[in-house]
């Protein structure tokens, strides 16, 4: 039992993490119809830019660092919408998904020109553990985790209750059920677009910096398989609505962590490379009977 | 008629005729596209010698560079097909590629078998999984798939991992021979791209090629035509994993170790977006274009690049400028390479018109 709660504990951070990349994917897939590959550098952009300011050189708090370090991933965001997407409207799906490629080999590079060939890391946010007495004793709980859970609950809420009941979460959603009638509608979707880049890139950067805090070395690769996660996490939550691929995103991790139980339940632990593979296949079943996602809506194609 | 028509113009105008049909023939061999196929291969495979020996005229490392572009360009064929015959993309390559490298693995490396046998069980099992993964995924389309297939590579990259990490292999048998580091691996990459272009080309040009050209279109259009798209997005999708396979195969003749956990290796994300990369730099509809748009992707770098200092000791750069590069020419130029070059052509026979014109004045005919 306390085996079974570790590990479902151990899993809270990537849990927070994939949680806040697939709300990023899914603000700029709804509101740009493209997948954004480059989430993960962008992310890692930001985190880079947390550590430092956090670094020997300026010797900043994480709670000061952390929103320059948002800033810089929000500008990045914006700027490639602003300078890219805008421009680039009539480019099909999958050119939009070339661009956000492009854009990965881009900021690739920058960073080493920027940051030079290091691997930084990030202090925790909090230290230390919590401390279970009695029938719990034995449970590792961080402080930390309990931070980035906060952090993730509070952030995600907010930009849930703003989409369901703020005129811009409105023109959010009208902007991401057809662009062009809400534009016709009076809407600004120029803005609205842009916002999301924003948004999606300060979420990229909190998300790099909770998982940067917890274990990892940040590298410029670092996050792409949280975005691989998230990406599964859209299609098997379906992208129809916005809680959708946010409670896949949720539940990819916890099913990772309740494999790697089961297997070392059953005595096959040196199987545990195989979850994420169990993990994906379970996914694919799911696809498979539900072409549209768990939360998918079934549309009627017109001809 | 023969005869007759002998009789009618006599003997010189038979002559002529015989010239004109000569002269046709000729035309017609000289244009054939697979002709053009097979002196490039002697081109490059005539580079890649005269690289391997040494002499300075060209480098060294030329050879296992182009080696290792043209094994991908395997795999940017088959998505060429994919993607612009049967409109649909996939982001499956990274693990598709890798069901070779492990086919010749354990093939080659472990059992000690030969090579011919690595290939035909690389696209005996790429073709089942291509079959299976397809009857899954095909159900959805357009961006979703993309997703999913992304998905599925990274399944096929963890069982890399947990299967056998790190790979490599000494030496090989082909029939007879044994192939060594020293040996000219290009040979080998050159007829499996060659084999594969024919076979492409063939394809698109029959009566299947214009189905999956139809079914591009509109789907609904090539239904009422009565064409069952899941036969041919199948056809489509298994040929490009049959392709993504073999092309492992090559990769592992030139470069002969890989490593499966490398995030940002030959199974990795990172190869199948740079093979869509390629495939929409050269042109989505052109089997050339594919090639070509490999070689800007992989062949670029590892070949005329790498002689400049400069650039040899910064190789970021051109990881930004080709990031450019590919966002420059999916919003200027959606038909890539290709398209550009049927537009200048067109431009330049524009130009001589009406230079004519300026010379010998409007045609009035």
């Amino acid at each position: 039992m306390t085996y079974l709660l570790n590990t479902l504990f151990a899993t809270l951070v990537p849990m927070c993490v994939t949680a806040m990349v697939t709300m990023a994917i899914t603000l700029i897939f709804k509101t740009s119809s493209t997948t954004n590959f480059a989430q993960g550098v962008i992310s890692a952009f930001g985190a880079y830019f947390v550590s430092y300011f956090m670094g020997e050189k300026v010797g900043l708090s994480i709670w000061i660092a952390m929103p320059i370090g948002v800033i810089a991933s929000t500008l990045v965001a914006v700027l490639i919408d602003v300078g890219i997407f805008r421009r680039g409207r009539y480019v099909n799906a999958v050119g939009k998904q070339i661009i956000t490629m492009g854009l990965i080999s881009i900021i690739v590079s920058v960073i080493p020109m920027i940051f030079g060939m290091t691997q930084p890391s990030i202090n925790k946010f909090v230290s230390g553990n919590v401390q279970f007495k009695g029938a719990l004793e034995g449970l590792v709980v961080t402080n930390n985790a309990l931070t980035c859970v906060g952090i993730t609950v509070a952030v995600l809420g907010v930009i849930f209750i703003l989409l369901r009941f703020s005129k811009w979460g409105l023109t959010v959603r009208a902007t991401a059920s057809n662009e062009y009638v809400a534009g016709m509608m009076g809407i600004n979707t120029h803005v609205v677009t842009a916002i999301t880049w924003g948004l999606a890139g300060a979420l990229g950067a909190l998300a790099a910096t909770m998982l940067a805090s917890e274990n990892a070395s940040i590298s410029v690769y670092f996050m792409t398989n949280y975005q691989v996660y998230a990406f599964l996490a859209g299609i098997l939550g379906g992208f129809a609505t916005f809680y959708g691929p946010v409670i896949a995103g949720v539940a990819i991790p916890l099913i990772n962590g309740l494999v790697i139980w089961a297997l070392n339940m059953l005595g096959l632990s040196e199987y545990s490379g195989w979850s994420m593979v169990i993990v994906y296949a379970i996914a694919l079943i799911i696809i498979f009977f539900k072409p549209q996602g768990l939360f998918g809506k079934r549309i009627a194609k017109k001809v | 008629m023969d005869k007759l028509l002998t009789n009618k113009y006599g003997v010189k105008g038979a002559v002529q005729r015989a010239d004109a049909k000569l002269t046709l023939a000729l035309r017609k061999t000289v244009s054939n596209p697979l002709l053009h196929y097979l002196i490039f291969g002697v081109i490059m495979c005539v580079i890649g010698y005269i690289a391997k020996q040494n002499t300075g005229v060209i480098p060294y490392s030329w050879e296992s560079g182009l080696a290792r572009t043209f094994a991908y360009s395997i795999a940017s064929v088959g998505f060429c097909l994919l993607m612009g015959y049967s409109g649909l993309a996939s982001l499956g390559t990274g693990g598709f590629i890798g069901i070779g490298t492990y086919a010749m693995y354990y093939i080659m490396g472990v059992l000690d078998l030969p090579f011919a046998l690595a290939v035909v069980v690389a696209i005996a099992i790429a073709a089942l999984v291509g079959i299976i993964v397809g009857f899954i995924s095909l159900r959805i389309e357009g961006i979703y798939l993309v997703i999913l297939t992304l998905g599925l590579s990274e399944i096929l990259r963890q069982i890399y991992v947990a299967v056998e990490d790190n790979i490599s292999i000494s030496r090989f048998r082909v029939f007879i021979e044994t192939i060594t580091t020293r040996s000219v691996t290009i040979y080998y990459v050159m007829v499996a791209l060659i084999i594969v272009m024919i076979v492409t080309t063939n394809l698109i040009n029959s009566p299947t090629g214009r189905a999956m050209l139809a079914m591009k279109n509109s789907t609904s259009a090539a239904q009422a035509m009565g064409i069952s798209l899941i036969k041919y997005r199948l056809l489509a999708f298994v040929l490009c994993t049959v392709y993504a396979a073999l092309s492992g195969v090559m990769y592992m003749v030139t470069t002969r170790s890989v490593m499966a956990s490398d995030a940002n290796g030959t199974y990795a994300l990172i190869t199948s977006l740079n093979i869509l990369a390629a495939v929409i730099i050269g042109g989505y509809k052109s089997v050339w274009g594919a090639v070509f748009g490999t070689f800007i992707m992989y062949g670029l770098q590892t070949t005329l690049l790498q002689q400049v200092n400069f650039l040899a000791d910064n190789p970021i750069i051109i990881t930004f400028f080709s990031g450019i590069l590919v966002i420059v020419v999916v919003m200027f130029f959606p038909g890539g390479v290709a398209q550009l070059l049927v537009e200048l052509k067109g431009l330049i026979k524009k130009l001589i018109k009406k230079i004519r014109e300026g010379r010998y004045g409007k045609d009035l005919g």
